[in-house]
């Protein structure tokens, strides 16, 4: 008689997880005995891990779904890239023309840079300086580098060359953001000059063309772009960082 | 819900998932963050069969394959999550379970067991559901599911529940 028989674990998981009806079969004590005990198993891995899926979600998935709204609200292949750059220059004229090219860095003319401009400056002060650790990862491992600094800020990024204007690359670091971490890219030339690239996760700001940020001698282009914040960084003369400023931003689109 | 959305909102989930497979924060999150960025950049694709959350979790078995065959190639270095203490307390009520010891005999199941065991025990999916995710039959997953319970009372030292019955060996096979 099948009443007798006791239940085996697999028929109770069938039983309890399957997606077809329970034979009628009433339970015993020790199958009661034994959902009881699974009971108390799921209780205990609601509580071990449960809380995880109440927190906010970090950072770098915010970014993600952010840059993917972003793409889905705007398509990218409406705007050639070819019109894309030609607006970026006229863009770029206007503002050293009109004079919003040259907001500094302190608010000035009711408009004030952002604070990743504000991070962007005090990321190349910090370490371009820095005799014997520059950067974290050196641009002889490339893949490396690539690779960690994509994940880290939750983007693929590479590397934009800058050898046309003699800047050879160094290598790259993280830093902290907000919202999320930033990858710097160091470059250098025959003389020693050293200029940054940095990039951080959008904060939902919208596409920006250039514009500029100074303080005292460190000048700097910064943008925003396909939900990332750029800035180029360095105390090299205004005209030499807007053309490299145009050639990270070609590179990077 | 877009898709988007749908992707968005099967998130916490996954987290939770990951974090009780790796059972170390950084790399559960890294693991979701790349099954996030591919569920993404394969979103246009996306043709509605099943639930998004079926998908991702998916996307999310398969990277996690991928990276225990990295791994094996290498030294194995095991993290185990040391930041648990406040479930050490003593004297935690009858009926419920030590969460350490529940949390260290998970860490001990092989890691088919403990897969098929999170899926249908904290993800709540059903055995179907739960086998698609893991491209088993659903009676491949049951066994396993069998397995992951038993060893999971065993080691929390309830074994003595099953003297009340004779126990059926065999009927839980690999």
């Amino acid at each position: 008689m099948t009443g007798r028989q006791p239940f085996s674990d697999l028929e109770l998981i069938m039983r309890r997880h399957g997606a077809r009806p329970a034979a009628p079969r009433a339970l015993d004590a020790a199958a009661t005995a034994t959902l009881a005990e699974w009971d108390r198993q799921d209780a205990a891995l609601a509580a071990l891990y449960g809380p995880i899926a109440a927190e906010p979600l970090p950072a770098t998935m915010r970014a993600a779904l952010g840059r993917a709204a972003h793409e889905d609200a705007a398509p990218r292949a409406a705007w050639p890239p070819r019109a894309r750059i030609a607006a970026a220059f006229v863009l770029v004229a206007l503002g050293a023309a009109g004079g919003w090219g040259a907001a500094r860095l302190l608010p000035s003319g009711g408009f004030a840079p952002p604070a990743a401009a504000f991070a962007a400056i005090r990321a190349h002060q910090t370490f371009v300086g820095e005799v014997t650790h520059p950067v974290e990862v050196k641009a002889d491992q490339a893949e490396h580098l690539t690779r960690w600094l994509s994940k880290r800020l939750g983007h693929a990024i590479n590397a934009p060359d800058f050898a046309a204007f003699g800047f050879v690359l160094m290598g790259g670091r993280i830093l902290p953001a907000e919202p999320g971490t930033a990858a710097v890219f160091m470059y250098e030339n025959a003389t020693g000059q050293r200029i940054t690239l940095y990039a951080a996760p959008g904060d939902g700001s919208s596409e920006t063309a250039f514009r500029f940020v100074e303080a005292g001698a460190t000048q700097g282009f910064w943008w925003v772009d396909s939900g990332l914040r750029y800035a180029v960084v360095g105390e090299v003369p205004r005209e030499a960082l807007r053309s490299l400023a145009t050639a990270a931003w070609e590179q990077l689109t | 819900m877009t898709v988007l959305d749908e992707i968005e909102a099967a998130i916490p989930a996954l987290r939770r998932y990951a974090q009780a497979l790796l059972r170390d924060r950084a790399a559960a999150d890294d693991l979701v963050q790349d099954c996030l960025e591919r569920a993404l950049a394969r979103r246009a694709g996306w043709r509605g069969e099943g639930s998004v959350r079926g998908w991702m979790f998916r996307i999310l078995v398969n990277l996690h394959h991928d990276g225990q065959r990295q791994r094996s190639r290498g030294p194995h270095l095991s993290v185990v999550g040391d930041d648990m203490a406040e479930f050490s307390r003593p004297g935690a009520q009858e009926g419920h379970m030590a969460l350490r010891e529940v949390q260290a005999a998970i860490t001990r199941l092989p890691d088919d067991q403990r897969q098929a065991l999170l899926l249908v025990a904290l993800e709540g999916m059903s055995l179907v559901e739960a086998a698609a995710v893991l491209g088993l039959a659903e009676g491949t997953l049951a066994s396993r599911l069998g397995r992951a319970r038993a060893s999971l009372r065993a080691a929390t030292g309830r074994e003595s529940a099953k003297a009340v019955r004779p126990r059926n060996e065999g009927t839980v096979q690999p």
